[in-house]
């Protein structure tokens, strides 16, 4: 939290200076656009580095942590700077307001992610399984292979197909890939209601000993359900940057035209 | 399942900094150990590659992934465990990678497009398009479009190129169409920091463009302002200097109006009272008045009271004076006036008049008008001369006076039958009896005299023989001819005496010319003050809010000691004392302070001098139909 404040503090000054600085050049009847546009560009390439620096984990750079603060903070930097520069919310010609409404959906996708990148990770912390992303489906077919395994031994020794039916009809559809997606993003507990009520309302047709496989099904698929729970929240800390990584790709790009143009006919 | 199972030698190491993942793990199945290859092909149809050692090939499958197999290779060298293969699928990051590049090859392909459409023919998409332009630059921008302003639109890359390292100022091209009263890229369009050097000017310093229907002029703060001035301050009421001594009554009125004597005495004077005005508006128009107030004209305001002086005082032109010998041909005489022959007597010559010739023929004959011996011998060629031509020797006379030829102005309307009359009965030594009486004004003879007596205010030839009088008395060479011309000129402008009495009223002031010399000249018009082209003052709106009864005297106080009148007394316009107090800085602020009213320097500057159009913006206005057909 110290770390966060100091680095917005700088991020306050660093504004605070650029502002005064447009004011005095303004005043002097010279172009403050150039001062403010400057220091916009500059934060934006600052956040851009913070991709390439996910790209070479390997260079005694920062810890990710502490880039991923600097992020945000710039980000925000970047917002009032651009409100400095512009002197308006919406601007006019249609190459400045694609720029802006590319440049506006860059940081509200950035907002989005921000707020996932705070909430998920206690929603994960809280849920008691530690998960890696990419191994999830090994995981998965892990514990349905094992699920299956214990259906058909329960056939096996009991006799009784009943678990093998209730399985088959429907426990089966839960191991086959992550479920209950969207429940699990908002934090529902849906998935823990339905594994709970498919497992109670099969128990009162079988024997003790079928219960045991019963209990040994349910104990997988409360594993499974804390994986579906990992999947649907890693899936959507990993998958906004597929909006944001391209809006800013494409903001970068338009900047990029934006000085060429006004080198070319401002200058 | 192993909730703890990234142990190094159990755990199978993820890269999801490879483009490919396994088919089978995206189906949800248990993926391969060997993942896909790099080239994207499946890595997993068998599980180890066996190696050939000691004439056997050896199993060679990882121990996190159980060991060699019992069945071990065949012996041609194959893994035992084959499967077929799967459909690898690309990983988030080689998926975001190549959306991050389609954003930015379509943001490229829609400038390259936007750049190698026509603009004229695709304008709508082209995206380097600023935004639009004001109203009236829209209008004169529609057939070049982008290069009416920026040089290096449409001259492609090279030019791009060129155009980032030549430094281009803008303005150029913005004093095509635009006109100024001085140098356009000087601070005001007007050297007036002559002690020092100030930056040039540039038009986007404070205009921008490409923000819509309404242009973005840049509000001019005082801190702008303080950039160049020497005397900084923060706004009218802090630190704004004080006004001119003056101010801001510089100049001398054309027109002598004694605000106090009106107001005090002539007013007040029950004689008057209905005809005084009741208030300053009575006699100023304030409906669309900026700074300038001005009087109603004469005809409105003046005529009550002053109509009829004007045809009271007539100018002589000639007078017919004492003469102590009879110089005239008698026999001419008879003969040019066809009157009877008088018989020769030898009684003293006695003049019929005891008079001093006019001054205004004393200067045209250039006699002295005190001296009979001297002026009576050339007055009576002229009376002669006039019994044969009757207007001809005078008007070669008054021609003579000056450069452009001025009789037809000055002697317009006089009837040559009546002069030749006049000059008849005076040649016989008689008084002129007139047939009837000058009642409506106009040139006559009456008994002695030629006058003419004015019609009326604006009456031309009263103007052109004050214009007459006070040419000559400028320019004349010999130093007794310029004492007859200044006597001549004082009679005529005479404010009690003088023609019309035209110049009770209008003001007669000393020019310099461009050659050096001076001149005289009679303010007719009522004369703006121009010398002021930076500053604006608007009376109307200062009238709405104030009101119209008191709202002149909150500003406009009457100097009771100031000497009006003796101003006009000599010709300087410099040297002269307003009938008002000047208006002090203490006046504006009781209204212009933070508080209450707008106090930017631009509520009373006007930056630029004289702005306006050039010509050729004149014919592309009127050539706007057809452009827009």
């Amino acid at each position: 939290m110290k770390r966060t404040l100091g680095y917005a503090v700088i991020a306050i000054l660093f504004f605070a200076l650029i502002w005064v600085w447009t004011l005095e050049v303004d005043s002097s009847l010279n172009y403050p656009e150039f001062i403010s546009g400057g220091a916009l560009f500059f934060t934006i390439f600052f956040l851009c580095l913070f991709n390439i620096r996910k790209r070479v984990p390997f260079l005694p750079l920062w810890p990710a942590r502490k880039w991923f603060l600097l992020h945000t903070v710039a980000g925000f930097l970047a917002l009032s700077l651009f409100w400095l520069h512009a002197g308006i919310m919406w601007p006019n010609g249609l190459y400045v307001q694609i720029l802006v409404f590319l440049f506006y959906l860059t940081t509200l996708s950035g907002i989005v992610g921000l707020v996932m990148e705070k909430v998920y990770p206690n929603l994960l912390t809280r849920i008691g399984l530690e998960c890696i992303y990419e191994r999830i489906p090994r995981d998965i077919a892990e514990i349905r292979n094992k699920a299956e395994t214990l259906v058909f031994e329960c056939t096996e020794k009991t006799g009784s197909d009943t678990l093998a039916q209730h399985y088959l009809e429907t426990l089966g559809w839960f191991f086959q890939r992550p479920r209950f997606f969207i429940n699990n993003i908002f934090g529902g507990q849906n998935a823990q209601t339905w594994v709970m009520q498919q497992c109670s309302i099969l128990e009162r047709f079988l024997n003790a000993s079928e219960r045991d496989y019963l209990d040994k099904i349910f104990a997988l698929a409360e594993i499974k359900r804390k994986i579906d729970f990992h999947y649907s929240l890693q899936t959507m800390l990993k998958n906004w940057l597929l909006i944001h990584i391209p809006l800013a790709a494409a903001v970068m790009t338009m900047v990029v035209w934006h000085i060429i143009v006004i080198q070319v006919f401002f200058n | 399942m192993d909730e703890n199972k990234f142990d190094h030698g159990k755990s199978p190491y993820e890269r999801p900094n490879f483009p490919f993942r396994c088919g089978r793990g995206a189906l949800w199945r248990t993926p391969c150990n060997n993942g896909p290859k790099v080239d994207g092909s499946c890595g997993g149809t068998r599980d180890c590659t066996p190696f050939f050692k000691e004439d056997r090939w050896l199993c060679r499958r990882e121990k996190r992934y159980g060991g060699p197999c019992k069945e071990g290779p065949s012996p041609t060298g194959e893994c035992s465990w084959q499967r077929p293969p799967c459909a690898p699928r690309k990983t988030l990051r080689e998926i975001r990678g190549q959306i991050s590049f389609l954003a930015v090859a379509a943001i490229v392909a829609l400038l390259l497009i936007s750049q190698a459409l026509n603009p004229t023919f695709a304008g709508f998409v082209n995206i380097s398009d600023a935004g639009p332009l004001s109203k009236s630059h829209k209008k004169f921008t529609e057939i070049e479009g982008c290069a009416a302003c920026h040089a290096a639109y449409g001259q492609g890359p090279v030019g791009w190129i060129k155009a980032v390292f030549t430094p281009v100022d803008i303005s150029e091209r913005c004093v095509n169409c635009h006109s100024f009263g001085g140098p356009d890229s000087i601070a005001h369009n007007n050297d007036l920091a002559i002690d020092r050097e100030v930056r040039k000017t540039e038009c986007i310093m404070c205009h921008r463009e490409h923000s819509g229907q309404k242009m973005s002029t840049r509000q001019s703060t005082s801190e702008q302002c303080n950039t160049c001035h020497k005397n900084k301050f923060e706004s009218f009421s802090k630190g704004h200097p004080e006004f001119p001594e003056k101010y801001p009554y510089f100049n001398r009125n054309a027109i002598k109006f004694d605000h106090g004597s009106h107001l005090k005495k002539h007013f007040e004077n029950p004689k008057f009272t209905e005809k005084a005005p009741t208030s300053c508006t009575g006699c100023h128009q304030v409906t669309l008045s900026d700074r300038e107030v001005r009087p109603q004209a004469f005809e409105t305001i003046c005529v009550n009271c002053h109509g009829s002086q004007i045809t009271k005082k007539d100018l002589v032109l000639i007078r017919l004076p004492e003469f102590m010998q009879n110089f005239v041909d008698k026999d001419a005489l008879i003969q040019a006036c066809n009157s009877p022959a008088e018989e020769k007597t030898d009684d003293e010559f006695l003049s019929v008049s005891t008079e001093m010739p006019a001054l205004v023929s004393a200067f045209l004959l250039n006699v002295p008008e005190d001296d009979p011996e001297t002026y009576e011998q050339p007055l009576q060629e002229l009376i002669q001369a006039m019994t044969e031509e009757s207007m001809l020797p005078i008007e070669d006379l008054v021609n003579s006076q000056t450069e452009t030829p001025m009789a037809d102005k000055l002697l317009t309307g006089l009837n040559p039958e009546v002069l030749k009359r006049a000059a008849c009965s005076w040649g016989l030594n008689l008084e002129y009896e007139p047939p009837a009486e000058a009642k409506f004004g106009g040139w006559y003879a009456d008994m002695l005299e030629v006058r003419y007596k004015p019609t009326g205010h604006r009456d031309p030839v009263a103007k052109s023989w004050i214009e007459f009088a006070l040419n000559v008395s400028t320019v004349q060479d010999d130093e007794d001819k310029t004492t007859r011309a200044i006597a001549m000129r004082d009679e005529v402008i005479s404010a009690k005496e003088g023609v019309g009495s035209c110049v009770k009223c209008h003001a007669v002031s000393e020019t310099t010319l461009a050659d050096g010399k001076k001149k005289l000249e009679i303010e007719w018009q009522y004369k703006e003050v121009n010398n002021r082209p930076h500053s604006q003052y608007s009376h109307t709106s200062h009238i709405e809010i104030m009101g119209n009864k008191s709202s002149c005297s909150n500003c406009h106080i009457l100097d009771g000691k100031a000497e009006y009148m003796a101003s006009f007394k000599g010709f300087d316009a410099t040297k002269w004392s307003s009938n008002f107090s000047s208006i002090k800085r203490k006046t504006c602020i009781q209204c212009h302070t933070e508080s209450q009213i707008n106090q930017d320097c631009q509520s009373c500057h006007i930056y630029h001098l004289n702005p306006g159009f050039k010509k050729k913006m004149v014919s592309a206005k009127r050539q706007m139909p057809e452009i827009k057909k």
